[in-house]
């Protein structure tokens, strides 16, 4: 378990330095509104990004929650009849698992985003004061 | 618990191995390999994967924590 855990870790540690170098910048993941001009436009901009990006992950999550039933329920009547309340557990336990891992997920892209654009505005503001 | 073959563990192992190896090969740029979140990359670009890779995590996620067990440790 802790060899395990450890090749993970330094591969993922690996991956990350290699990441971080700016000759491998294009690899990088850019924010639902990043590279967006300030401004009311960048506001209405903005909030069409969050639009989407809801859309998106809410078209995401419902269209993998849907396959994994069905990949859950042709095993079950195809392949294996699983005890333990299998079909019951595997609806409620992923809904669950949705349910928890959304929301948080949700507020801490919101609170990033906002941290990005508040550091984006002061560093406007700075610039625009300097002569 | 039951009791499996060696054999059987052996090629999960090395299957593991050879993921990391091939993603470490990757990394370290041998021969422009695409690395793992440059396959997933590919696969995201489609909702059809988008909903593959989602419905792989909930898997992962109902198998390992939430399946067996019960609300507040309900015999």
């Amino acid at each position: 378990m802790l060899a395990g855990y450890l090749v993970i870790m330094a591969t993922l540690g690996f991956g990350l330095r290699r990441l971080r170098r700016p000759e491998t910048g294009d690899r990088h993941e850019r924010g639902p509104a990043a590279g967006q001009p300030a401004g009311p436009r960048a506001a209405a901009g903005s909030r069409r990004g969050w639009l989407l990006l809801a859309r998106q992950v809410a078209g995401t999550a419902v269209g993998g929650y849907l396959l994994l039933m069905a990949v859950v329920i042709a095993y079950y009547y195809g392949v294996a009849r699983v005890g333990g309340d299998f079909i019951k557990s595997a609806v409620t336990g992923t809904a669950m698992l949705i349910g928890i891992a959304l929301p948080p997920w949700g507020a801490a892209s919101w609170l990033t985003e906002r941290r990005r654009q508040r550091d984006s505005d002061t560093a406007g503001e700075r610039k625009a004061r300097s002569p | 618990m039951a009791r499996h073959p060696l054999a059987g563990y052996l090629v999960w192992a090395a299957l593991f191995a050879a993921l990391f190896a091939w993603e470490g090969l990757s990394l370290a740029r041998v021969d422009s390999l695409p690395t793992l979140s440059d396959a997933f990359r590919v696969i995201m670009r489609y909702p059809v994967g988008r909903w593959a890779l989602f419905a792989l995590w909930l898997w992962a996620g109902w198998h390992f924590f939430v399946r067996g067990w019960h609300f507040l440790l309900r015999a």
